[in-house]
């Protein structure tokens, strides 16, 4: 399977303190990869080193096998590699439609180099709206929604440049069961009609069972295993495997 | 008579009482974490405080000093109280705001002493050492501002100072053992803003007092703080000392305006030239 | 358009109506004055509103741009003999290339250091050109800092009349050109930079490029009110470059609600209308605005046009829409 992003002795740190210490890792084409470990093993740090909001101090990133290790964020997502954030930052003044808009403008345009009508940049805003069932809301304050429906803003924005590989930073967590469940379905419907790739980053070895298709664990900064998501079961460290506080 | 030597002299004495003012507003940096543009104007408030001190015919450094640094703290606590922590999050609020509490001072002060520079006599020389004159001012104030530099570091050092580093570099675990994190602020910045007038009242002899006077010692300490950061007492000292004599001999051989351009254009330059280094700041971070 | 959007236009109208009709209703030729150099003054201060509060970044030297267009016409005219439409566009053109050096070197800076280049980049250029004198051998004599440089214009004398309604004209125009600008999809783009950079780098905004437009549209029309104030007064000052100027531009579009346009633009029209025409010296103008600019930034931080704005939209909210 030909990667599709791959990572190569990943190493940062911060001052004095080591967070990531040689990580290496890769997604294919079409493929579900868990990202797993406890809080302080560095997977948020790794998810801001893949998608270029930091540069790590060593070690090389490739994205469909162009190096894009100091390419910044922006950049990224317009060639089709975004992330969604753990703590989403909406606006503090747009409605959920114009923070759509917003991706959308400099997402798929700056790669295709086309301008769109304005008639066909709005269709495409409602189809993502409709996708992720935001479109009852489209006119409320982005800065107003629900736990639930910030993070489904976070999909509506990452899904806006046609992305070819979302990286997600604990999408699941403390949300409820409905809400869980109809990301999960969102994640799924994105996968099988679209292609899209994922990597999931997790402290919940059950979601990651069951969504992913690959699993890559984290302990202090290096990779610790790496499997089917199947045996995943298998490697969790005793203490603490079922630990899911935050 | 040595004019260089004299101008050098005169440079160092004024460039150790801009580190009092750089060290105030490296605390605010610090503790506080934002940058604030009225710190100048403190220092104004201070210089006119021994001005109308002087118009009174209370002469003494140390008096002027006392009131300056009591009205400056009173000031600068509620300043600090009322408006700088309610709106620390807020970069806009803060640059304007605390830029225009200087202009307010400014406009103040030229509607209560006119537009023109007034001045106090710099009072009779100390001692002549080889041709070079030194007054009270120049040994009052090298010594203010080492003896208060070095108390800050010991300070900061010890059991005493834990409060402040703690609101500083970990802010959540001070709030978490129950220190009053609001009021560590507003007081650091009562004493930094009393700092900076102190400097004021204690410079106030050798330079010319006009309304806008604050101006170029806001710059200057901006420069030392960008450039050699919160930490280091001793860096600061001596960059502002540093600073303080080139602004000194840059106003002797050139011309007074052209210190100020000088200034003006190495901020300008640091600001350019180095965001990487920026990032030390707490405002640089990104996430 | 939505409620707000609909509103401000509509201010902006009714503005323009009722000034429209004031100088029939028997005004001074004072309050025709001070009005005049009002408009001028709203349109430099809506500019302003376009880069420091559409796109949010912390301005502190605006005057820089607007300066450089009141020198360039004065010195073009008078010194170089060039015909005013040409000084015109080259002072236009001028501090639309300011305003690019300044958008470029502010591109990668965090807020609060943007306002203290700003900030330092004004008083550089103030400071310069306070003590800078330009020698004119035709009449024998220097020109410069406060006393400044006249602007050599092709008509002998303007009409106060012809004067007041021109510069209503202008501005009028100017704030309804100022306000598409703000209502595009480059003024989305700079709305969500002034919200979240974070978000917006996520959303693949190129963040410098933005900013770099968001400056270069602001100093063109700080550049356009500069050419209005040099046809006007007739001089160009150091004045024009002091960072008192700066600030009022932050100050004003505080208190009008940044982002608003419309704001912006009447509270700086209307406050300098009323405090100069009731005869405030200079200084206690410039006191009474920092005063209200503090006490705005304390308690009603989204300014007037900003508090509207908000309570419209979260009215909005709840009627989900209809009128889309």
């Amino acid at each position: 399977m030909t990667d599709l992003l791959r990572a190569e002795g990943i190493e940062k740190s911060f001052g004095t303190v080591r967070v990531l210490r040689g990580i290496d890792l890769s997604v294919g084409k079409g493929e579900v990869v868990g990202l797993f470990g406890p809080n302080g093993a560095g997977k948020t740090v790794l998810a801001n080193v893949l998608s270029g909001l930091i540069f790590p101090d060593r070690g090389t990133i490739f994205f469909e096998g162009k190096e894009i290790t100091r390419i910044p964020m922006d950049a990224r997502f317009r060639a089709g590699l975004t992330r969604t954030f753990q703590i989403p930052g909406p606006y503090p003044t747009l409605t959920v439609v114009e923070s759509v808009r917003v991706a959308l403008l400099c997402g798929d345009s700056g790669r295709r180099g086309k301008s769109r009508s304005s008639r066909e940049l709005e269709e495409e805003v409602e189809s993502v709206l409709h996708r992720t069932g935001l479109f009852p809301q489209r006119f409320w304050l982005a800065s107003k929604l629900s736990q639930g429906c910030l993070r489904r803003l976070e999909f509506a924005r990452s899904i806006s440049c046609r992305p070819k590989l979302i990286l997600l930073d604990e999408v699941f967590s403390a949300l409820s069961e409905k809400d869980e469940a109809e990301l999960a379905a969102l994640l799924r419907s994105l996968h099988g009609n679209d292609g899209v790739s994922f990597l999931l980053i997790s402290h919940n070895p059950l979601l990651l069972e069951g969504m992913c298709n690959r699993v890559v664990a984290i302990e202090d900064g290096r990779v610790a295993w790496e499997g089917k998501s199947a045996d995943l079961a298998a490697y969790l460290p005793v203490a603490g495997a079922h630990n899911h506080g935050q | 008579m040595n004019p260089v030597a004299q101008v050098i002299l005169d440079g160092i004495f004024t460039g150790s009482t801009y580190a009092l003012i750089a060290a105030g507003l490296a605390l605010i940096l610090g503790v506080v974490k934002v940058v604030n543009l009225s710190h100048g104007a403190f220092f104004s408030l201070g210089a006119y405080v021994a001005y109308v001190l002087s118009t009174k015919g209370v002469t003494h450094p140390a008096a002027a000093a006392l009131f300056a640094c009591v009205i400056a703290f009173a000031f600068g606590v509620f300043l600090g109280k009322s408006f700088i922590n309610p709106l620390r999050s807020h970069p806009f609020s803060v640059a304007v705001g605390s830029l225009g509490f200087a202009i307010l001072f400014e406009q103040a002060a030229q509607i209560l002493w006119g537009p023109h520079p007034v001045s106090i006599g710099a009072g009779p020389p100390w001692a002549v050492v080889s041709g070079v004159v030194v007054r009270r001012w120049g040994a009052v104030s090298l010594l203010a501002s080492v003896v208060v530099l070095l108390g800050l570091a010991l300070l900061l050092s010890s059991r005493w100072g834990l409060p402040i580093k703690l609101v500083a570099e970990e802010e959540e675990v001070a709030g978490s053992v129950g220190m009053d994190v609001e009021k560590i602020r507003y007081l650091t910045f009562g004493f930094a803003s009393a700092a900076a007038a102190v400097a004021g009242a204690l410079l106030a002899p050798a330079v010319s007092i006009a309304p806008t006077m604050g101006r170029v010692p806001l710059i200057l300490s901006l420069i030392v703080v960008v450039a050699s950061g919160m930490e280091n007492v001793g860096a600061i000292f001596l960059l502002a000392v540093g600073l303080g004599l080139l602004s000194n001999l840059s106003a002797y051989l050139v011309s007074p305006q052209w210190s100020y351009v000088s200034l003006l254009s190495v901020i300008c330059l640091l600001l350019v030239l180095r965001p990487m280094g920026l990032s030390a700041t707490p405002l640089g971070r990104d996430y | 358009m939505d409620g707000f959007q609909r509103k401000a236009t509509g201010a902006l109208a009714l503005g323009a109506g009722l000034l429209l009709l004031l100088p029939l209703a028997g005004v001074d030729l004072f309050l025709l004055d001070v009005l005049t150099t009002g408009f001028l003054l709203a349109c430099y201060v809506g500019s302003w509103d376009i880069v420091g509060g559409v796109a949010g970044q912390i301005s502190l030297g605006h005057a820089l741009f607007f300066g450089t267009s009141t020198y360039a016409c004065a010195l073009l005219t008078s010194l170089a003999g060039w015909p005013f439409a040409a000084a015109a566009a080259s002072a236009i053109l001028l501090s639309t290339v300011a305003a690019a050096v300044v958008g470029t070197v502010s591109a990668r800076l965090k807020g609060p250091f943007i306002a203290l280049l700003t900030l330092a980049l004004g008083e550089l250029v103030h400071e310069v050109m306070l003590g800078q004198t330009f020698f004119s051998p035709r009449e024998g004599y220097s020109w410069g800092g406060e006393g400044g440089v006249p602007v050599t214009l092709p008509w002998k004398a303007l009409s106060p009349w012809a004067a007041y309604y021109l510069g209503l004209l202008f501005l009028f125009l100017a704030a309804l050109g100022m306000t598409r600008i703000a209502r595009s999809k480059e003024g989305l783009i700079w709305t969500a930079i002034a919200g979240s950079e974070l978000t917006a780098r996520a959303s693949g905004v190129d963040i410098a490029r933005h900013k770099r437009r968001a400056f270069l549209a602001a100093g063109a029309l700080a550049g356009a009110a500069g050419v209005g104030f040099a046809a006007y007064v007739g001089r160009a000052t150091s004045a024009d470059f002091s960072l008192e100027l700066s600030f009022q531009a932050a100050t004003f579009s505080a208190i009008g609600g940044r982002g608003t346009i419309v704001g912006p633009v009447l509270t700086a029209l209307a406050l300098h209308a009323v405090l100069q025409g009731a005869g405030f010296p200079p200084a206690a103008r410039v006191l009474l605005y920092a005063l209200a600019l503090l006490l705005t930034l304390r308690f009603f931080p989204e300014g007037v046009a900003g508090t509207l704005r908000s309570r419209l939209r979260a009215r909005r909210m709840v009627s989900e829409g209809a009128d889309r």
